[in-house]
């Protein structure tokens, strides 16, 4: 995208005088600002059905408007809207005893951290970012410089909680990315490319006669290898049930305990995004990203932003749902299911993967 | 062999927890327990406290005042034993209606009213709903609803207010403008003595 906005500006004669660094940072500017964008329309959206989702779950009805105001809009339409508008105009309470540098620093890390990681989503065949060569390295790369601003952020604060909640989740999120690039391998082994256009493209045609050739249904072990990542996906965005860095049942609310009004918006959006990220890269890597579903049918650049939408927000319906039904996890436990049961068996998959490329396909 | 026997049980168990929640999800129109408070609310129980209720006033409710039967006596602010009950009146010819204050001269009872009632306050805020300013009134116009009282006015046990001035009952009848007007007539008498 930096490169297709450069040449756009070359034809443009007033452009051309200026110098090329300008340039590339207008251009880079002008992507960075849709990202944002649709960083926070994600994250109002999410939000939303988040709550909505779970009231349904649980014969609720969330957040509804009635009465004479019709407070939140029709159905709560306008409750994260307000909540935003709450969050913006709160007050900005830095605590006396916290580390001031860290404290105030820690949510733009954490916030950049998932930022950056949509430099190389591929949102259609043409609309991303930047097409890296290495691009699913990348996102594994930089998914998890977040961890800094989460420990910034529980260290900076000066508080046993937020302290805890930092180290469980360097712990947690140390731990699950072994399984996520082990399973993210069994891919690039099959591809032969670490470039997420190229893993997308694939992924094209038919296979097992009617079944779309994606990733997914490939084979058995890139069948669990699809959940190996997803769930692990999960464990790294410290959703319920794996959000023990947060913990609101003991840890008050973990590492950004002490953060309120907008610092703490950041931390919030930073986590929807993270959410859409392993939504995003789960459906480029297994689902086929912009690929359709019956393959040759509606296809093209238009459709394509549909499909991958599609896709990933059907994954992000199925984290909400796995917030809502499941039960939280120990330490421990956390722990020895990424140890004992994801490592050896994305492992397993990884050989499994070879061999039945070997001799079976 | 354990090893794998968890990961059936883990993988079976959970399908089991995500299907019972996506069932509620889909079924969300019919089970629905959320009661949407304003609009729609829960009807008041029948109640059955072992005897008749009508001459015992069981729920201490709201107080209410009928201004046409108050003399403005102020028994009932006396009796008050937290001075939440505030009363202003003035003088009028006995027992003659004023209709431009809504004035009526006798009451039910048949005693010609001295005072025009124009202020008649009670703060329900500070109200312990003690009873106690209910017996002295001389008219039996002050009374908590329901219970026996339930003919003389509608029964209502939610009486929350979206703004806190609401809370403060004013019963007068008068408008504002006759109030003024007469104020201004006294001072005229003052500063005429």
């Amino acid at each position: 995208m930096v490169d297709f906005f450069l040449e756009k500006f070359s034809q443009i004669s007033w452009l051309t005088g200026l110098p090329d660094g300008i340039l590339f940072v207008l251009a880079v500017i002008l992507i960075a600002i849709p990202i944002f964008l649709f960083l926070a329309v994600n994250a109002l959206v999410v939000v939303y059905a988040e709550r909505k989702i779970s009231a349904f779950m649980q014969d609720r009805l969330g957040p509804m408007g009635q009465g004479a105001g019709l407070h939140a809009g029709k159905w709560g339409l306008l409750q994260t809207v307000a909540d935003t508008v709450k969050l913006i105009s709160k007050e900005d309470i830095i605590p006396a005893a916290v580390d001031k540098k860290l404290f105030i620093s820690a949510p733009f890390i954490f916030f950049i951290g998932s930022f950056i990681t949509f430099v190389a989503l591929p949102f259609n065949q043409t609309i991303v970012a930047a097409n890296f060569n290495i691009g699913i390295f990348y996102i594994v790369a930089v998914s998890s410089v977040g961890v800094i601003g989460i420990i910034l952020a529980g260290y900076g604060s000066n508080n046993k909680w937020s302290l805890y909640g930092a180290m469980r989740s360097a712990a947690q999120i140390i731990s699950y990315e072994i399984p996520v690039a082990l399973s993210l391998l069994t891919v690039v082994m099959l591809v032969g490319s670490l470039q997420m256009q190229e893993i997308i493209k694939a992924q094209d045609g038919v296979i097992w006669g009617f079944l779309p050739h994606w990733f997914v249904f490939k084979n058995p072990f890139t069948f669990i290898a699809f959940f190996i990542l997803f769930i692990s996906g999960v464990a790294e965005v410290n959703r319920t049930p794996f959000d023990i860095p947060e913990a609101e049942s003991e840890l008050v609310a973990g590492f950004h305990t002490e953060y309120s009004g907008l610092r703490w918006a950041f931390f919030f959006l930073a986590e929807y995004a993270n959410v859409f990220i392993v939504a995003g890269v789960a459906s480029v890597v297994f689902l086929g990203g912009w690929q359709s579903p019956i393959p040759g049918f509606l296809e093209g650049s238009g459709w394509g932003l549909v499909w991958f939408l599609g896709k990933a927000i059907f994954l992000i319906f199925t984290m909400i749902w796995f917030r809502w039904t499941f039960p939280r996890l120990r330490t421990d436990q956390l722990m020895v299911m990424c140890w004992k049961y994801f490592i050896p068996i994305a492992f397993i998959n990884i050989m499994g993967v070879g061999l039945w490329d070997l001799f079976v396909s | 062999m354990r090893y794998f026997s968890n990961i059936w049980q883990a993988i079976t168990t959970l399908l089991i927890g995500m299907r019972v929640t996506i069932v509620h999800f889909f079924k969300a129109r019919k089970g629905i327990v959320t009661l949407q408070y304003p609009v729609e609310r829960w009807p008041r129980p029948e109640r059955n406290i072992g005897f008749s209720f009508d001459s015992y006033n069981v729920i201490r409710s709201r107080l209410h005042v009928d201004m046409d039967d108050c003399i403005g006596c102020l028994k009932c602010v006396r009796a008050c034993p937290v001075d939440c009950i505030r009363i202003e009146t003035f003088k009028v010819e006995k027992g003659v209606d004023i209709p431009e204050a809504n004035h009526i001269g006798v009451t039910s009872q048949g005693t010609q009213k001295r005072l025009l009632v124009t202020r008649f306050d009670i703060d329900m805020t500070e109200c312990c709903y003690c009873n106690l300013c209910t017996y002295p009134c001389p008219e039996e116009c002050i009374y908590m609803v329901g219970g026996p009282n339930s003919s003389k006015h509608e029964i209502d046990y939610e009486f929350s207010e979206y703004d806190r001035n609401n809370i403060i009952y004013r019963f007068a009848k008068v408008p504002p403008e006759e109030v003024a007007r007469r104020k201004a007539e006294k001072e005229m008498e003052k500063t005429a003595l």
